[in-house]
């Protein structure tokens, strides 16, 4: 099997495929989402609306890298909590901050930025790594969660957790030649992008509607979320 | 039979101890760490426990000269001259002397008939012994008139020396992959040698050009052994093209420290730190100009500050720009697709929400008298 055809393929013409597929999808449920607007208000605010939206977004923030033990998603599974938090924040660092990344946004965008050193990103995206398959096993394990989920959720850790392999894989030169792990990581991170607008990783842009609605109802009731 | 390379030498006055210290170079020109896994010199080596020049010595010492035709297609015969050129006389003294060289375009003090006479003596005196060398790609659009030699095609020309010969060497990335000729749009349907010829061994030495000793090793490894070295998928010997550029390269470092040059006079430039940024393909790039060096181990093009192109992969020309990140995709959509795919998006949104709006205004009204407040 040629695999340098098949990086040129998944390099070139597929992602750029995907991107766009990625960009209508994502347009698409934005348009959906807006298009619902607000509900009709008929009850008069005790407090600030858009107070409660900065104190809602400042809270999702702040809390989970530094005061984590003040939630009780915290006190009663902190685990999962470490391990989503671990997983998000290895994601953002290894997609935004590792030089390889930042260069296809450099080519898409046209502006670039400084990276941080490889270990760093290494370690992290090893970390997030291993926060999934944590995340997965409680997956199985946990009973409730196990009654919601359906193929779409094991389809997102799979989606989510090949490109993140096939990655690291890459980066270390493990078990197969560079060329093909280049391919297998371009075709996974093709398909991701294709499932992403059709999936509930679309949370990376609806997070904050549903926080901004969330700290805008907590903030006309005049609780702290 | 005709005379071995060890009475040639002797007879242009080389010592014994001499011949010894070139059998030691051609054993490190071959890259033998250990005895290659070819039949039959396994079991003999593990009994003997020779060291390795001996074994070189003793194929020099009872092995006649190897004839070697060498052709040249679509080519700018820049491996040619990187090979007369190397800094290593003796491995060229060894091509250009202990093989014969019964034809080569660019070498030849003869030409026209008389030179074309000779090589076809050549094919028939040592049909299924020679090597035949191929340089440059050959072309088969439009029955290969792009290129001709003495009013034949290349493909032609191929065809017919590929015929008698024992194994075929395509040095340099055109005749291995088709190379520069081979770039899009492909005019002159360049091919390299292995896709046209099936049915004899070919092992390719791609480079841009080729790096001399790598194919010098190889050619002594036919000497010595009768085969050819252990090929990868591409069909390079795995002693020059096992790692990849990357693995060796002496700003490696840099790149795991994060310490990148971002143009090509910044302070990382001048610091010598990593040149990925600045487009370097060493990562997917499997050759030994990282190890072997240039020039007689002087430098490289990633040692003197210049990012790896990629030449000794296929289709490196086409791989995305020659300064463009190596992670970066190969196509970008313009403005005009991201915002067709986004007024899409838009379209669908809205048609469907409208839809679904028609849709819900009847159960709404049916709906209605049940609504609790």
């Amino acid at each position: 099997m040629d695999w340098n055809k098949i990086l040129e393929f998944a390099r070139g013409p597929f992602f750029n495929v995907a991107l766009l597929v990625f960009v209508a999808g994502m347009v698409y449920r934005l348009v959906r989402v807006v298009s619902l607007g607000w509900s009709p208000d008929r009850v008069p605010a005790r407090g600030s609306k858009a107070k409660g939206v900065a104190l809602s977004f400042l809270k999702g923030i702040l809390i989970w890298p530094f005061i984590p033990w003040v939630k009780g998603t915290f006190k009663r599974n902190p685990i999962i909590y470490l391990a989503g938090g671990l997983f998000h924040l290895g994601l953002f660092v290894v997609i935004i901050l590792g030089t390889p990344h930042m260069l296809v946004w450099k080519s898409l965008l046209g502006i670039g930025w400084p990276t941080l050193p490889l270990p760093i990103v290494d370690w992290l995206a090893a970390g997030a790594i291993v926060a999934m398959i944590i995340l997965a096993i409680n997956r199985v394990i946990n009973p409730v969660l196990k009654l919601i989920s359906g193929p779409a959720e094991w389809l997102n850790l799979l989606f989510v957790f090949l490109p993140m392999v096939t990655g690291y894989m890459m980066t270390h030169h493990l078990f197969f030649r560079y060329e093909v792990l280049y391919s297998l990581h371009m075709l996974a991170v093709d398909v991701m992008l294709i499932w992403i607008p059709v999936s509930r990783i679309s949370h990376f842009m609806f997070y904050f509607f549903s926080k901004a609605i969330h700290g805008a109802d907590f903030g006309k009731r005049a609780v702290t979320p | 039979m005709a005379d071995s390379i060890y009475h040639e030498m002797k007879k242009e006055g080389v010592s014994r101890r001499d011949f010894l210290k070139f059998c030691g170079l051609v054993a490190g020109a071959i890259g033998l760490e250990a005895l290659p896994p070819v039949a039959g010199f396994h079991d003999v080596a593990a009994k003997n426990e020779q060291p390795l020049v001996e074994w070189v010595a003793q194929a020099l010492e009872s092995k006649p000269r190897l004839p070697v035709i060498w052709l040249e297609f679509q080519d700018c015969a820049g491996c040619t001259e990187a090979l007369t050129r190397s800094q290593s006389p003796t491995l060229v003294d060894l091509v250009l002397n202990k093989i014969t060289v019964e034809y080569h375009e660019t070498l030849s003090a003869a030409a026209g008939f008389q030179v074309e006479g000779a090589k076809q003596m050549a094919m028939k005196k040592y049909a299924g012994q020679y090597i035949l060398v191929v340089e440059g790609s050959i072309s088969t659009a439009d029955d290969g008139v792009y290129c001709t030699v003495g009013g034949r095609s290349s493909l032609d020309l191929l065809k017919e020396a590929a015929a008698g010969a024992a194994a075929i060497i395509a040095t340099g990335n055109c005749s291995a992959f088709g190379g520069l000729p081979r770039a899009k749009p492909n005019p002159t349907g360049a091919l390299g040698v292995a896709e046209i010829i099936t049915d004899k061994p070919v092992v390719n030495i791609p480079g841009c050009p080729a790096i001399p000793e790598a194919f010098t090793g190889t050619l002594a490894h036919f000497l010595v052994f009768g085969s050819l070295p252990e090929l990868d998928h591409l069909l390079r010997p795995k002693t020059f093209y096992g790692v990849t550029v990357h693995d060796r390269c002496l700003r490696r470092p840099f790149y795991e420290a994060g310490k990148f040059a971002a143009s090509f006079d910044d302070e990382g430039a001048r610091k010598g730190w990593c040149l990925y940024k600045l487009g370097c393909k060493g990562p997917t790039t499997y050759n030994a100009c990282a190890s072997m060096k240039w020039s007689g181990g002087l430098s490289f093009p990633i040692q003197s500050g210049h990012p790896c192109l990629g030449c000794s992969e296929p289709n490196f020309w086409d791989g995305g720009g020659f300064y463009q990140g190596q992670s970066a995709p190969l196509q970008r959509s313009n403005l005009t697709q991201v915002g067709i795919a986004a007024a899409t998006g838009v379209a669908l949104g809205a048609g469907v929400g409208i839809a679904n709006a028609r849709r819900r205004k009847k159960p709404v009204h049916s709906t209605e008298p049940e609504k609790k407040e």
